[in-house]
């Protein structure tokens, strides 16, 4: 990271749900002689209040994805502080107790494979009710149909296969999965960018419909701004494994401070024809100052 | 080039270790004694069986026997022939022509036969010429390689007498004869193999055809026989190079049976006797052999692979 | 087996209705019955075990009895032994039905020995993967190796030639077979999203394992025991065709076999029966497991049916009848070509579509894939195809490169290239068309590059075939073209390999082969849709200054409204295999006539303000062969009335509605 743009200034939030410091991440590759790792994320420091959502955003390779897999525990924390309630999850040492998994759940980006193939889409939720003993099989069940009522399912999809409902039902079902423990927070990993345009504003409209019901956090991990614009607080920027700004929602569009933020935002589409001249002007002029070495990124 | 062949020359030290290491556990554990084998009649007497155990040093701890057996192979010394007395190294090195001679005219046919089929069908998909060759290759797979010997031997030898009498000749003493003596036995060896190649030919082939990068260049005007034949054929080549290793791994199992069809003086008809003979010391130097054939069949084919695939070659 | 994704044909796998009501299990068992050589084969595996089991009531003989008499030995067929004798004058028929037994035995008995084994050592190096897995697969590759009649000949060596000893030998073959096998599908499927949301729920591993991932594994684990089984029957006959199986007085078939071989000068016959019923029986097991992978994969051999193009369809050279509704569907578009681009008046279109329709061949007659498109581009023009997926897009695309996937086809309609009817052209027409005059650039820039080749010999590839250039001259032309696309250095990475660049920098090496013949027009398929957001910004901004630089004509074919409104000057909206609007950029994206694109349009959150609810169009996308009469979008249409359903809805005026004079679409700004 180059010195000019030191990491933004963590947002305090007091009481916050989760807390995130200095995280870093490491992916290991195995060779030979050894385990090398090979730093990911370093130094991402960021909070998210209650009922809050934050959004992640960054270009593929950027660390967003592999912080909200750290944050669900399904990678390895290598130094740094992620606190749930107040709790340091790296405490928790190789296990994971059901109590955080109970609080802290998750929405993938490929609803086909987020689901079991071989099994009717109902068993991924009444497999977790049962792991974490709530009920008996019958209130189980019960609860198993309330989370599709609330997610805007049928009964009749209870006993389908992931591949007999469209891509939009089976997000659906990954959201009644995540739901249906009564989570605190719920990591979004690109939850609706496999899904089409008019599947994607129905998912947007449910997350924040069941956002207001049950005052759940959101982290919100997209590489589409518009998206993380509608649905976010406030937005985190990644790149290359560090957070380079972090802002309200408004300033970070409005007033961008970082140069990648503001490169970002002038290579997102801008959804309408005006002023695209001069957006491409804008693009050629920063191409230009790039080649001749002026601007300090690739 | 010289890195990725040392790369792979690495991997082979290990194996040969753990192969050679096999062997020996296996001859281990086979019940009776090899002192009984040699003894034959005499064999009854416990004293006289603990004399010659001694002599051969079989009354040593496992692991000091492991290591003189290491010592002894890495000098190319398998041995005597604890029936015959011979060395175990010069028997088999006298028999290797004939199994190398019918497993290469195997390999030939297999790689001839499956890829041509192969790539008819998988150029052909979905069409009949596809589903023909997919029943001719389930045929074949189901056809055990030595009644395919035999059939031939009944219908090209003994009834329509068109084939010569089928019999080893060594190269070196009749060339003619030696290949002529070679093409019925290569055609039974291969054919099994050879529906195995042209599955996974067709399978690769198909894939290739129907791939983005086959679009990118069709879009670009490039004809399709060219599409084929130089890009389609070489990915194809990837996954059947990959698999063929097990191909050759099969027939070379299948020409040790095979050589008694066709009466071929091979490594298989020598293995076959010792092991119903009890020779232990002739069966775990055939096995060594033939292990360390298949170690360098792999060597050679892990050095094609990446030749290649370029993403398989050490970076 | 990986498989590069064919072109979109979700429509393909989706059950019907009607189906989904059955269970899973029962529609997979019909679907099995209905493949003739699986049912035939199942019923010779039925014969088989019958015979086993009730040997002693259906063998004529006892097939130990001997008659060593000069006539009884190595008799030929006749009435009373039906297969002849062999050389200790037993009678065949009878042995080879209690060679049934062992057959089956040690197939069915190694298979599952192998099956017990193996399995277990798949799925732990699979699901622990680490140290464990390279290790253990590095012993896998070491037996896997060593030929399988060797392992055999061991394992006889050391436990003798009892049945349980060759049961165990042929079994030690397979045992590593599978655990290959369940070691590769465990470490895809522990990689896959589902495995990582059930440990999100807390769900422990061994229930992972065990409940979510080994479900995937019996299929695969069904059809490779049956096959081989077969290989046991092989491998046993083999072994005691050599004398190293069971003993000789045994009846088995390899057993016969080689009493056959020593007596194949006096009596050949001896060698056919036993042979015929391995070959049978052998090719019975793998075609049940050939139908059950078809079962649960569908057929990917299935001969397919060609589409042929109705020729009276063929659509007149000129826009005879005023009342004709496709020519109108295009005066919008007509209109706006001359006005952003550089055309010449009055010149002839660069490419002309005019009532395309594009079909899937059935079993059941024709599934309308594409319908009724007509769309021109004109010279220098760049025309965006907006649609979601399932729209017909692609399929649109492909229709017009000549690249349709088999069993699909252009059922109707003209594609004019230049005033020349492209549309169903044979391979050898279009070899002179695309590229030099119509080239594509796709989607995945890493699958559009020949992995195993360099980029160099793939750049320079259309200019030898095209032009003829020696190496020399396409060397520096290659150079060239990857220069001006934006590779760096592009002499020195003429000899990299795909996976060596970026998906960026892939995609610019794939839009220069597009541009190496000089072609008139581009068709650009998604071609930005995968690179991140600066990527896409760099790749757009290349296909907008190759444009301005070249006059050439782009159909860039996208899902995303950012793209369309970025670079295109005309925009044609497909929904349901049908366009439904054609208008100019500005126009379109500020007034649409269709409901469907204003619904879309305001269904974008850029348009909304934060917060906010989004406005959603309900239901979804009607599957291809599931459109309705009449208008494709009435069922979720808002303005939709009774008079939407009852025909089809012609294109009038750049809109496919039949209210579109009526209604005042509103789209938030």
């Amino acid at each position: 990271m180059n010195a000019q743009f030191p990491d933004p200034q963590v947002h305090e939030i007091e009481d916050p749900l989760l807390r995130v410091r200095d995280l870093a991440i490491d992916y290991g590759t195995n060779t030979v002689f050894g385990s090398k790792a090979k730093r990911v994320v370093e130094g991402v420091s960021f909070d998210i209040g209650r009922g809050e959502t934050l959004g992640l955003v960054g270009e593929s390779g950027s660390g967003k994805s592999t912080t909200g897999r750290a944050i669900l525990r399904l990678l390895p924390v290598a130094d740094g502080v992620v606190e749930v309630e107040g709790v340091d999850i790296s405490s928790y040492g190789k296990r994971t107790p059901l109590g955080y998994r109970k609080q802290v759940q998750a929405v993938f980006q490929d609803p086909s494979m987020s689901l079991n193939p071989r099994q009717p889409v109902s068993y991924a939720l009444t497999a977790a009710l049962a792991r974490h003993g709530i009920g008996d099989r019958r209130e189980r069940d019960r609860l198993t149909r309330e989370a599709f009522d609330q997610v805007g399912l049928q009964r009749a999809h209870l006993e389908r296969y992931p591949t007999e409902l469209s891509g939009g039902q089976q997000q659906r079902v990954a959201i009644a999965r995540a739901l249906v423990l009564k989570p605190k927070l719920v990591v979004c990993d690109e939850a609706v960018s496999a899904l089409d345009l008019s599947t994607q504003s129905q998912i947007i409209n449910l997350l924040a419909d069941l956002q207001q019901e049950t005052g759940m956090s959101y982290l919100f991990i997209a590489h589409d701004l518009g998206i993380v614009r509608h649905i976010s607080d406030r937005i985190a920027v990644m790149r290359s494994g560090h957070l380079v700004e972090l802002a309200d929602s408004d300033r970070l569009f409005d007033q961008p401070h970082h140069p990648y933020t503001k490169r970002l935002l002038s290579a997102t589409p801008a959804d309408r024809p005006e002023g695209r001249e001069e957006r491409r002007h804008t693009r050629r002029a920063y191409a230009e100052a790039h080649a001749a070495g002026q601007v300090p990124m690739p | 080039m010289l890195k990725l062949i040392g790369s792979r020359l690495l991997l082979v030290v290990p194996q040969l270790i753990i192969v050679s290491s096999l062997v020996f556990l296996m001859v281990y554990l086979m019940p009776g004694s090899p002192a009984a084998a040699i003894l034959g009649e005499a064999g009854s007497n416990p004293e006289a069986i603990a004399r010659v155990e001694r002599e051969l040093g079989l009354d040593q701890p496992f692991f000091v026997r492991l290591g003189s057996w290491f010592g002894a192979a890495l000098t190319g010394d398998l041995g005597n022939s604890l029936i015959s007395g011979r060395p175990v190294a010069d028997q088999i090195l006298m028999r290797l022509p004939a199994t190398l001679s019918l497993v290469g005219g195997g390999l030939l046919v297999a790689m001839i036969i499956g890829i041509s089929l192969g790539v008819l069908a998988g150029t052909h998909a979905r069409t009949g010429i596809d589903r023909g060759v997919t029943a001719f290759s389930s045929l074949m797979q189901a056809i055990p390689e030595f009644w395919l010997g035999l059939i031939l031997i009944i219908v090209f030898v003994n009834g329509l007498g068109i084939a010569p009498v089928v019999a080893w000749v060594p190269p070196e003493i009749n060339l003619a004869a030696w290949a002529g003596g070679l093409v019925l036995p290569s055609l039974a060896l291969g054919a099994g193999a050879s529906a195995l190649i042209a599955r996974q030919t067709r399978t690769a082939v198909a894939e290739a055809l129907s791939s983005k990068y086959a679009d990118t260049l069709t879009a670009a005007g490039v004809p399709r026989g060219r599409i084929i034949w130089v890009y389609a054929l070489k990915n194809a080549m990837v996954p059947v190079l990959a698999s063929s290793a097990l191909a050759v791994s099969i027939l070379i199992g299948t020409s040790l049976v095979m050589e008694r069809v066709f009466g071929f003086p091979g490594i298989g008809t020598l293995l076959i006797n010792s092991v119903a003979g009890k020779d232990f010391s002739v069966v775990q130097g055939a096995v060594l052999f033939v292990a360390i054939i298949i170690i360098i069949v792999n060597l050679v084919v892990d050095i094609l692979y990446g030749v290649l695939n370029p993403k398989a070659r050490p970076q | 087996m990986s498989q590069t994704a064919p072109p979109k044909t979700q429509f393909l796998s989706v059950p019907a209705e009607a189906e989904s009501k059955t269970s899973v299990g029962s529609r997979a068992v019909r679907r099995f019955f209905r493949q003739p050589t699986a049912v035939l084969a199942l019923a010779w595996v039925a014969i088989v075990a019958i015979a086993a089991v009730f040997a002693p009531f259906l063998a004529p003989f006892d097939p130990l009895q001997t008659n060593y008499t000069p006539e009884g030995v190595l008799q030929g067929p006749n009435a009373e032994h039906w297969l002849g004798t062999d050389d200790a004058g037993r009678d065949v028929l009878s042995r080879i039905i209690f060679g049934a037994r062992i057959a089956l035995m040690v197939g069915l008995g190694s298979v599952t020995v192998a099956m017990l084994i193996g399995v277990p050592i798949g799925l732990l190096l699979g699901y622990r993967g680490g140290w464990y897995d390279r290790i253990g697969t590095r012993f896998i590759d070491i037996f896997d190796a060593l030929p399988g009649m060797l392992v055999a000949f061991a394992v006889i060596a050391i436990l003798g030639r009892e049945l349980y000893a060759i049961v165990f030998a042929v079994g030690a073959i397979f045992i590593m077979n599978f655990a290959r096998m369940a070691r590769a599908i465990t470490l895809a499927e522990r990689g896959k999203l589902y495995v990582d949301a059930a440990k999100v729920s807390g769900i422990t591993e061994r229930a992972i394992i065990f409940r979510q991932i080994l479900p995937n594994l019996i299929g695969p684990l069904v059809i490779q025991g049956a096959i081989l089984t077969g290989a046991a029957i092989i491998i046993e006959s083999m072994l005691s065709f050599v004398g190293i199986g069971l003993q000789s007085s045994v009846p088995s078939w390899g057993g016969l076999l080689g009493l056959a071989a020593a007596q194949i000068g006096v009596q050949p016959f001896l060698a056919i029966p036993p042979g015929v019923v391995i070959v049978l029986t052998v090719l019975s097991f793998n075609l049940v497991g050939d139908g059950i992978n078809d079962t649960l994969a569908g057929d990917k051999r299935k001969r397919i049916k060609p589409v042929r193009r109705v020729r009276s369809e063929r659509a007149p050279l000129a826009p005879v009848a005023p009342a004709a509704p496709f020519p109108a569907a295009d005066q919008a578009g007509a209109a706006a070509v001359a006005a952003p681009s550089a055309a010449p008046a009055g010149a002839a279109p660069r490419l002309e579509i005019r009532g395309l329709h594009v079909g899937l061949s059935t079993p059941s007659g024709q599934t309308p894939l594409v319908r009724d498109v007509s769309l021109t581009i004109g010279r220098g023009e760049i025309v965006g195809l907006l649609g979601e997926s399932g729209s017909g897009k692609s399929m649109l695309a492909r229709a017009i490169l000549g690249l349709l996937p088999p069993g699909i086809g252009i059922s109707g309609g003209s594609i004019r290239l230049d005033g020349e009817d492209i549309a169903g052209l044979g391979e050898k027409d279009l070899r002179d068309i695309r590229g030099v005059r119509l080239a594509a650039v796709f989607q995945d820039p890493m699958a559009s590059l020949s992995p195993v080749h360099t980029i160099g010999k793939q750049v320079m590839e259309p200019l030898r075939v095209h032009f003829k250039m020696n190496k020399k001259q396409a060397q520096e032309r290659a150079v060239e073209l990857l220069t001006r696309v934006g590779v760096a250095h592009a002499e020195t990475r003429l000899k990299d390999y795909p996976h060596q660049f970026s998906g960026g920098m892939a995609q610019r090496v794939a839009i220069a082969i597009a541009l190496a013949s000089k072609p008139d027009i581009i068709i650009a398929d998604e071609a930005t849709s995968a690179l991140d957001v600066t990527t896409q910004a760099q790749v757009l901004d290349l296909l907008l200054d190759l444009r301005d630089e070249l006059g050439l004509s782009i159909l860039l074919i996208t899902h995303g409204l950012g793209v369309a409104a970025e670079a295109c000057d005309r925009v044609a909206v497909m929904y349901a295999g049908e366009i439904v609007e054609v208008a100019e950029v500005g126009e379109l994206f500020e007034a649409p006539k269709h409901p469907y694109t204003a619904a879309l349009l305001s269904a974008n959150p850029t348009r909304s303000d934060a917060g906010d609810k989004l406005p959603t169009i309900p239901g979804v996308v009607p599957l291809a062969g599931q459109w309705p009469v009449g208008c494709h979008f009435a069922s979720r249409c808002q303005f939709a009335i009774d008079a939407c359903t009852v025909a089809a809805i012609p294109m009038v005026d750049g809109s496919r509605c039949i209210r579109t004079t009526e209604l005042t679409l509103e789209v938030a700004q």
